[in-house]
């Protein structure tokens, strides 16, 4: 057998009273594709950001190619040759794609002056084998997301990395630049290059990986060859509990009486209009029912996310279009309008935009409807642990207290607390962006039953996801997207995955009703 | 007894501000010298109240920055508005008429006092009770009557302004139109801040310059210093601004207190002191939330102005001169004793009672550098040394280095590094992995 690229033994590590690491075990053998796979807040990331130097205080042994070694910094781990890709990709996005490349090891003319040309040739050379489609002299922040992960792919060899770790890297990708990373993946470990590749997606690892590692709840639960493995084996490793439990029931058609939400002809401007794209949004029309669940589908960018801003009031004097709740025409010009109107919006970062992260439950909680639990302007105490609680109780959020700080709960939990915060308020409508979005297997399940259970109290649901499977499970209807217009509304007898994505995607279909008016 | 240890050890780690608060006085105890009488003069009750006088101006200042700062704010135009705030209240007090001073004030005060009950009228009519709904509008009668009411203060102050115009201002008339000016200037901030979508930090950098140049102009020339001779060209009540009560309570220190307990009640137990924190904590998810967060942070940058322009009214009593450069220097004091507090600098993370330690702190440090004698600019770099290990105990960034330390020298093989460098990458062989 030859050398491990990587071997860690007994890796433990806690943070505060949590221990996120149980004495883990890992071996990664060069030219090997090892998925890390386990639900979140298995330990995944974390242990990886142990063998990258992200992480110096720990327990246990770590050895590169047989030498012991101990990170104090990403910097010593990249000397070893161990370089990580994050989730959220790390490139200075106003440089140019070599600067990125080569930044910090730039290179030079005499001492300081850069030598854009040797550079820009260097960075071409190393991007070659990638299949890269931009430019080398480029600023980052004008590529697609696939071509940004390439370059830092290219960023890592040219420092030399023989280990590879990718955390979750398709998870902003199409599928067609998914492929094309595989490719790029099967290269390199060809090349001998080791790969260490975190996913919670089962299809990619089963398409991918030599090997896959299972965790859950911070231990090792197994380390198998990827073709001895089942699917459903796989699942059951992860999840702990046997699969039946964690599909949900599947969506029974809901009487559809008079509409809730009603909007015709909603708009939003484009800040950089061109001929082909003059509007983000446009002639959006549709109306959900109470109890019912509106599914928009579309590729990235399609303005799926955009009507639901545009619905919660975030774009006031560059949209417009007439919105009705309960037949009434309501203005909408801000967030507090919406909330006034009885429209919730759940978006698609939480950690960005849903939670405070430092502040526990109970002061996350309680934001969107402090003034129910507020007199003379003062908050009583024991009301909002009171809704920490409810919280914590109505939606199974996993925490050891009211005032657990959000960003130490796992992402299902995150999740659950972000809806949790707007179903106190009582929503009328709830707009619910990617609400599974980087959720395990068995908090999604959780999730899709909560949604369910919404729509069955009679709340108007409208639903933007990018996993199809996800949208025709939960939604009654589906409204597609293409370029910022719709172009079908489906019923659940035309939900099949072909249909969704023949009108999604450019030049295909589309229905009769959402054809130019002008045109014709 | 283990965990009681661990208990005890983050206890003393929770309240470290306050032991930081108490070493320090022993240290003045200990270093102070003794009179000829034997009295500890450090101990002596006229330095205590001495000290209480010297922190009440930074302290109120300090007071309104804490509030910015924890919506990731910060305020450089307070030293400035003090300033005006000395300036504006000197000239009220000593000279008649329609001076620059009132033409500026009179207004202002009347403008404020209408948009203040315009406002909090109807705020408060739908706060007296918890509502059912998360959001709930105020009624049009409460609506009405906000404007009624703020129409009539408007009304009355006007006249009762002018009226006292042809004997000068009392004592009443400058701390209500003083702090309505800072007010004004301080929402202001907030207005250009949160309407225009630009940085606090330029904001208020750009007021710095501009009030100071204000106060300069209303009185009259650049180094102009308006004496205050109370019983002569002024009321004699303006001394009670000076005064010790009890002989010991000196009562600028009161109107510091009094701010602290309330600015410090608000942010722990309302509703507005949770939407302050939340701004801080992430103003992205609290304006999705439904909060209004610009109203919000207006609020907190007049509430910084006001009372900054109050300090700049103590200070006039104080010193009996109303002078353009009252304030320099003020905001970085004031910065300085909130982040000593613990309050941290991106929002979110700090409280009242940590400033009021932090400002303490400060004070007692000059104190005992003072009465150690020791040079004014040797004190500076003292002081300098101060805050930044008074922050850095506050991050714990110290325990995080020592754990380095500690890890870099018995890690397992300190040159495995270059080893690895050095050694050749072995060449792979899948088939043995696949086995």
């Amino acid at each position: 057998m030859t050398e491990r690229s990587l071997q860690m033994r007994g890796i433990s590590k806690s943070f505060g009273p949590t221990q996120v690491l149980k004495t883990v075990d890992f071996d990664l053998y060069p030219g090997e594709i090892h998925a890390l796979m386990g639900e979140n807040g298995a330990g995944k990331s974390t242990l990886m950001k142990v063998a990258a130097g992200l992480i110096d205080e720990f327990e246990g042994d770590i050895s590169v190619n047989g030498v012991p070694c101990r990170f104090l910094s990403p910097r010593e781990a990249t000397r070893a040759g161990i370089a990580m890709i994050h989730q959220e990709l790390s490139l200075v996005p106003e440089l140019a794609v070599d600067e990125n490349i080569f930044l910090g090891q730039e290179k030079v003319h005499g001492l300081f002056l850069v030598d854009r040309q040797r550079q820009i040739a260097a960075a071409r050379e190393a991007l070659k084998p990638l299949d890269f489609r931009g430019q080398a002299d480029q600023p980052v922040s004008k590529l697609r997301v696939g071509e940004q992960q390439l370059v830092e792919i290219a960023k890592a060899l040219v420092a030399n990395a023989r280990i590879l770790i990718m955390d979750e890297p398709t998870s902003a990708l199409s599928i067609h630049e998914s492929e094309r990373l595989f490719q790029v993946i099967r290269r390199l470990a060809k090349e001998g290059v080791a790969i260490v590749y975190i996913s919670h997606r089962i299809e990619e690892v089963f398409a991918l990986a030599d090997r896959v590692t299972v965790l859950r709840d911070g231990r090792h639960i197994a380390t198998i060859a990827a073709k001895e493995l089942s699917r459903r084996e796989l699942i059951r490793m992860m999840v702990g509990r046997e699969l039946q439990e964690v599909i949900a029931s599947g969506k029974i058609q809901t009487a559809r009486d008079r509409p809730l939400l009603e909007v015709q002809n909603l708009w939003l401007e484009h800040p950089a209009p061109t001929p082909s794209r003059p509007k983000l949004a446009e002639r959006v029309s549709f109306s959900v029912a109470s109890g019912e669940v509106l599914g928009i589908a579309g590729l990235l960018g399609a303005g799926r996310t955009e009507i639901l801003e545009v619905l919660f009031g975030l774009h006031p004097g560059t949209s417009g279009g007439i919105i009705q709740i309960a037949g009434q025409i309501v203005q909408i010009r801000s967030p507090v309008e919406a909330k006034g109107h009885g429209i919730a919006l759940v978006t698609e970062d939480r950690k960005r935009d849903g939670l405070i992260l430092g502040f526990g439950i109970d002061r996350n909680v309680e934001l969107p409807v402090l003034r129910t639990i507020a007199q003379f302007g003062l908050v009583s105490r024991p009301d909002e642990i009171g809704l920490a609680d409810q919280t914590i109780r109505d939606l199974h959020v996993a925490a050891s207290g009211a005032e657990q700080p959000a960003g130490t709960l796992s992402g299902g939990n995150q999740q659950k607390v972000v809806i949790g915060k707007w179903l106190l308020s009582k929503p009328r409508v709830l707009l619910l962006d990617e609400p599974t979005r980087g959720i395990d297997v068995g908090a999604k399940a959780e999730i899709y039953r909560l949604i369910e259970n919404l729509a069955g109290q009679g709340i108007a649901i409208v639903l933007v996801s990018s996993e199809l499977p996800e949208l025709t499970l939960l939604s009654d209807r589906i409204l597609v997207m293409r370029e910022g217009r719709p172009t079908a509304i489906l019923e659940r007898s035309d939900f099949a995955h072909e249909t969704i994505l023949e009108y999604a995607s450019p030049g295909g279909l589309i229905q009769p009703e959402f054809e130019d008016r002008e045109v014709a | 007894m283990n965990q009681f240890a661990s208990k005890i050890v983050r206890f003393l780690l929770q309240t470290k501000l306050f032991w930081g608060l108490a070493a320090l006085y022993l240290t003045g105890v200990f270093l102070s010298p003794v009179n000829h009488r034997g009295v500890n003069i450090f101990l002596s009750p006229g330095n205590q109240s001495d000290v209480l006088r010297q922190v009440s101006n930074n302290g109120i200042i300090a007071v309104g920055m804490t509030l910015v700062i924890l919506t990731g704010g910060i305020d450089l135009s307070v030293g400035s508005m003090m300033a005006l705030g000395s300036v504006v209240c000197a000239m009220l007090l000593t000279q008649k008429g329609w001076t620059n001073a009132s033409i500026l004030a009179i207004p202002v005060l009347a403008l404020i006092l209408f948009l203040l009950a315009a406002y909090l009228v109807p705020l408060l009519s739908v706060n007296l009770k918890r509502s059912a709904r998360p959001v709930e509008k105020p009624s049009r009668a409460a609506r009405w009557w906000g404007v009624g009411l703020g129409l009539a203060a408007a009304v009355l102050s006007i006249f009762w302004t002018t009226g006292q115009l042809d004997q000068k201002f009392g004592v009443f008339g400058v701390l209500c139109a003083v702090p309505a000016v800072g007010l004004s200037v301080g929402a202001l901030n907030g207005l250009i801040i949160t309407k225009g979508k630009m940085q606090p930090f330029i904001v208020t950098l750009a007021m710095m310059v501009a009030v100071l140049g204000t106060a300069r102009l209303l009185g009259g020339s650049n180094t102009a210093v308006h004496p205050v001779y109370t019983g002569s060209n002024a009321t004699e009540h303006f001394d009670i601004l000076r005064a010790l009560v009890f002989q010991i309570v000196p009562v600028p220190g009161i109107f510091f207190l009094i701010a602290v307990a309330i600015f410090g009640f608000i942010l722990r137990f309302s509703t507005f002191g949770r939407y302050v924190y939340a701004i801080g904590g992430n103003e992205q998810s609290a304006r999705l939330a439904g909060i209004h967060v610009d109203q919000i942070k207006t609020t907190v940058y007049a509430i910084a102005g006001m009372l900054a322009s109050l300090a700049g009214v103590l200070y006039t009593a104080q010193y009996r001169q109303g002078k353009a450069d009252a304030g320099a220097g003020a905001e970085l004091d004031a910065i300085a004793a909130v982040v000593i507090g613990g309050t941290n600098l991106s929002g979110g993370r700090g409280s009242m009672t940590g400033t009021l330690v932090g400002v303490l702190i400060f004070g007692f440090l000059g104190n005992i550098l003072q009465l150690k004698n020791i040079d004014s600019n040797t004190q500076l770099v003292l002081k300098g040394l101060i805050i930044l290990t008074a922050v850095l105990l506050q991050e714990g960034q110290i325990a995080v280095w020592w754990r380095r330390i500690r890890t870099r020298l018995t890690r397992p093989d300190a040159s495995s590094l270059d080893q690895l460098r050095r050694s050749e990458q072995p060449e792979t062989d899948l088939k043995s992995i696949k086995k």
